[in-house]
C-alpha cells in the first residue's frame, strides 16, 4: 500500500509541485494520474521511489517510511518498485537482455553484476519478462536497433525483471504513435491484472486514461482535484483538472485524426 | 541594369572599425620580431639549406646498409611494444581516475581535485619523465615504458572524463530506479555507454605514443631512438637513413591498422544491404 500524508514537495526556486497531498493507493490497483505538464504528475511518481525527496509530510510505501530511509533502505525500496520512463532510458549500446538484467542488479551478488556473470535463474527471470512483452526473440539485439514501441516493451521487461510489487510509469506512451500507445497500455494493464502489481501511470491523453484506468487521479498545480473511478470522470471533471474545456489536443484519438 | 541605377541609392551603415583585428595583427607582428631577435636566427643559412640537405640525403641513401635492416626492425618493434605497454599502464590508472573526475558521477570538489592531478601529469613532457626514470631504472626500455605510462595518464584521463560527462543521464536514472548501488550504476549505467569511445581514444593515444617512444630512445630509454641519435652523432649516416625509413614505415603501418580498428569500434558493425537481403531470402528458404 502507498500512503501520502500531508506530503509537500517544493523545488529549489520555490516551485511547489505537491501541496498537502493525502492519498492512499491499495495493492493491485491500476491508477492513472492526469494533469497538465507542471501539475506535479512526475513529482508524485518519483516521490514514491524516492527519486524526489519530500520537503515535508509523510509517505509510506509497502511499509517503507520513505522520507526517513538511508541509502541502503532507499535501494531496497527501489528494488521493489519498477519504473518505466517516457524516453525509455535504455542503454542503447548494450543488448536488450543486458538492459533487462539491470532489473536484477539488487538481487545478484555485487561481484557477479560487475563482471556481468548473472546466475542462470536471473537470466531466466529476465527472459520470462521479455517473453511476457513478446520480444524475447530480440534478446541479443542492441537496444539501439529497436523501434520506439519495442524499446518501451524492453523498458517494461526491465521493470518486470525486478519482480516488483509496484510499477511506476512516467508518461510511458508520450514518445509513441497512437496504435503503439495502445499496445503498451494493454501490456501494462495485463501485467497489473495477471501479477497483481500496483501500477501507477502518468498520462496526458484523457481517452487513454478513461479507457484503461480503474481509478483516475487528477492533479492541478500540485493539488489533488479529482479522485475516482474512470467511469465517474466526465467533461466537468476534466474542466476542473485542465482549467478549461477539452480540445482536440487532449485526446489521442482526435489528435491522431488531425 | 538601367532600372537598378534609376532606383534611389540605398545607404549602407557605416563600416565599423575592427579594433580587435588591428590589435591582434600588431601583437602577432611584434611578437615575431621580438622572438626572432631574441633567439638570433641566422636567416642567411636558409639559403644554404637546400645544398646541405642534398649532401645529407646523399650520405644517407647512396649506400644503404641493408644488413642492418633486421636489427632496426627489431628495435622499431621494441619502440612499438613500449608504446603499447605504456598506453595500457596509463589506461589502468586513467579509467578509474576519470570516473572520479566526472562531475556527473562525483561531487564537484572530488572532480576538481582529480582534475588537478591530471593537469600536473599533463604538464610534464614524456622526455623529461624519461630523463628522471633513466637514472632510476638504467638505460633500458623500462624507463621508456614508465615515462609513456605516467605521461599518458593525464591526457587520457582528461579525454575520458569529458566523454563520461557527455553521456545520456536517462540510463543512470534507470539504474538508480532499480535500486542499484554506486558501483552497479557505474558498471551498467555508465560503462556500456562510454566503452566504445574510451577504447577508441586509447588506440589513438597509442598512435601518439609510438612517436613519443621513438623519441625517448634519444635519451637512452630503449627502442629505435637510441640508434638514431648515436648514428647521427658518429656520422654513420647510412644506418641513420635506414633507421629513419624504418621509423616512418613502421609508424604508418601501425597507424593504419589502429585507425581501421578505431573506425570499426565507433561506427559499429555495418551490414551490407545486399548481404542482408541474401540472409532474408536464405532463412525464407529454410523455413
Amino acid at each position: 500500500m502507498i500512503r501520502f500524508d500531508k506530503a509537500n514537495v517544493t523545488y529549489k526556486g520555490g516551485v511547489s509541485a505537491m501541496k498537502d497531498l493525502d492519498l492512499e493507493i491499495g495493492d493491485g490497483e491500476f491508477v492513472v494520474i492526469v494533469g497538465l505538464s507542471g501539475a506535479g504528475k512526475s513529482t508524485l511518481i518519483r516521490a514514491i521511489n524516492g527519486l524526489v525527496p519530500l520537503t515535508s509530510g509523510g509517505l509510506n510505501v509497502n511499509g517503507h517510511d520513505v522520507p526517513n530511509l538511508n541509502a541502503k533502505g532507499r535501494r531496497e525500496l527501489r528494488s521493489e518498485v519498477g519504473m518505466i520512463f517516457q524516453g525509455f532510458n535504455l542503454v542503447d549500446r548494450t543488448t536488450v537482455l543486458n538492459n533487462v538484467l539491470m532489473g536484477r542488479l539488487h538481487q545478484v551478488p555485487l561481484w557477479r553484476t560487475l563482471i556481468g556473470k548473472y546466475p542462470e535463474e536471473d537470466i531466466q527471470i529476465a527472459a520470462k519478462a521479455l517473453d511476457r512483452v513478446e520480444i524475447l526473440d530480440r534478446a541479443y539485439v542492441r537496444a539501439t536497433n529497436l523501434s520506439g514501441g519495442q524499446r518501451q516493451r524492453v523498458g517494461i521487461a526491465r521493470a518486470l525483471a525486478q519482480e516488483p510489487k509496484i510499477v511506476l510509469a512516467d508518461e510511458p506512451v508520450a514518445s509513441l504513435d497512437p496504435p503503439t500507445s495502445h499496445v503498451v497500455m494493454k501490456y501494462l494493464q495485463q501485467i497489473s491484472r495477471d501479477l497483481g502489481i500496483t501500477t501507477i501511470v502518468n498520462l496526458h491523453f484523457l481517452d487513454l486514461a478513461t479507457a484503461y484506468a480503474d481509478r483516475i487521479i487528477g492533479l492541478r498545480d500540485g493539488e489533488l482535484v479529482f479522485d475516482g473511478p474512470g467511469s465517474d470522470a466526465d467533461e466537468q471533471t476534466f474542466r476542473d483538472i485542465y482549467g478549461r474545456s477539452l480540445t482536440a489536443d487532449d485526446t489521442m484519438a482526435k489528435q491522431a485524426a488531425l | 541594369m538601367s532600372s537598378m541605377s534609376a532606383s534611389p541609392p540605398v545607404q549602407l551603415p557605416s563600416k565599423p572599425r575592427d579594433t580587435f583585428k588591428i590589435v591582434v595583427s600588431t601583437v602577432f607582428v611584434v611578437l615575431f620580431g621580438w622572438s626572432a631577435i631574441s633567439v638570433d636566427i641566422k636567416w642567411s643559412r636558409l639559403l644554404e639549406a637546400p645544398a646541405d640537405m642534398y649532401r645529407l640525403f646523399k650520405a644517407m641513401y647512396s649506400d644503404i646498409p641493408w644488413d642492418e635492416l633486421s636489427r632496426l626492425i627489431g628495435l622499431m618493434w621494441d619502440s612499438i611494444a613500449m608504446a603499447w605497454i605504456g598506453t595500457l599502464i596509463a589506461a589502468v590508472f586513467a579509467i578509474p581516475l576519470s570516473f572520479l573526475a566526472a562531475e556527473n558521477l562525483v561531487g564537484r570538489p572530488i572532480a576538481w581535485v582529480t582534475r588537478q592531478v591530471f593537469n600536473v601529469l599533463r604538464a610534464v613532457p614524456e622526455v623529461i619523465l624519461a630523463l628522471l626514470f633513466v637514472p632510476m631504472f638504467g638505460l633500458s626500455p623500462m624507463a621508456g615504458v614508465l615515462a609513456i605510462g605516467v605521461g599518458s595518464i593525464g591526457s587520457l584521463g582528461k579525454l575520458f572524463y569529458e566523454i563520461i560527462e557527455n553521456i545520456d543521464s536517462g540510463p543512470i536514472e534507470a539504474t538508480d530506479a532499480v535500486g542499484a548501488s554506486r558501483l552497479q550504476r557505474l558498471r551498467w549505467g555508465v560503462i556500456p555507454q562510454v566503452a566504445p569511445e574510451l577504447t577508441s581514444f586509447l588506440l589513438y593515444r597509442f598512435e601518439i605514443n609510438i612517436r613519443a617512444s621513438s623519441v625517448l630512445g634519444v635519451v637512452g630509454a630503449g627502442g629505435i631512438g637510441g640508434v638514431l641519435a648515436d648514428t647521427v652523432r658518429f656520422k654513420e649516416y647510412g644506418v641513420a637513413g635506414l633507421a629513419l625509413i624504418v621509423v616512418i614505415v613502421g609508424t604508418i603501418v601501425v597507424d593504419t591498422i589502429s585507425g581501421a580498428i578505431r573506425h570499426r569500434i565507433v561506427a559499429g558493425r555495418t551490414i551490407d544491404i545486399g548481404e542482408a537481403q541474401k540472409y532474408v531470402v536464405d532463412t525464407g528458404g529454410l523455413s
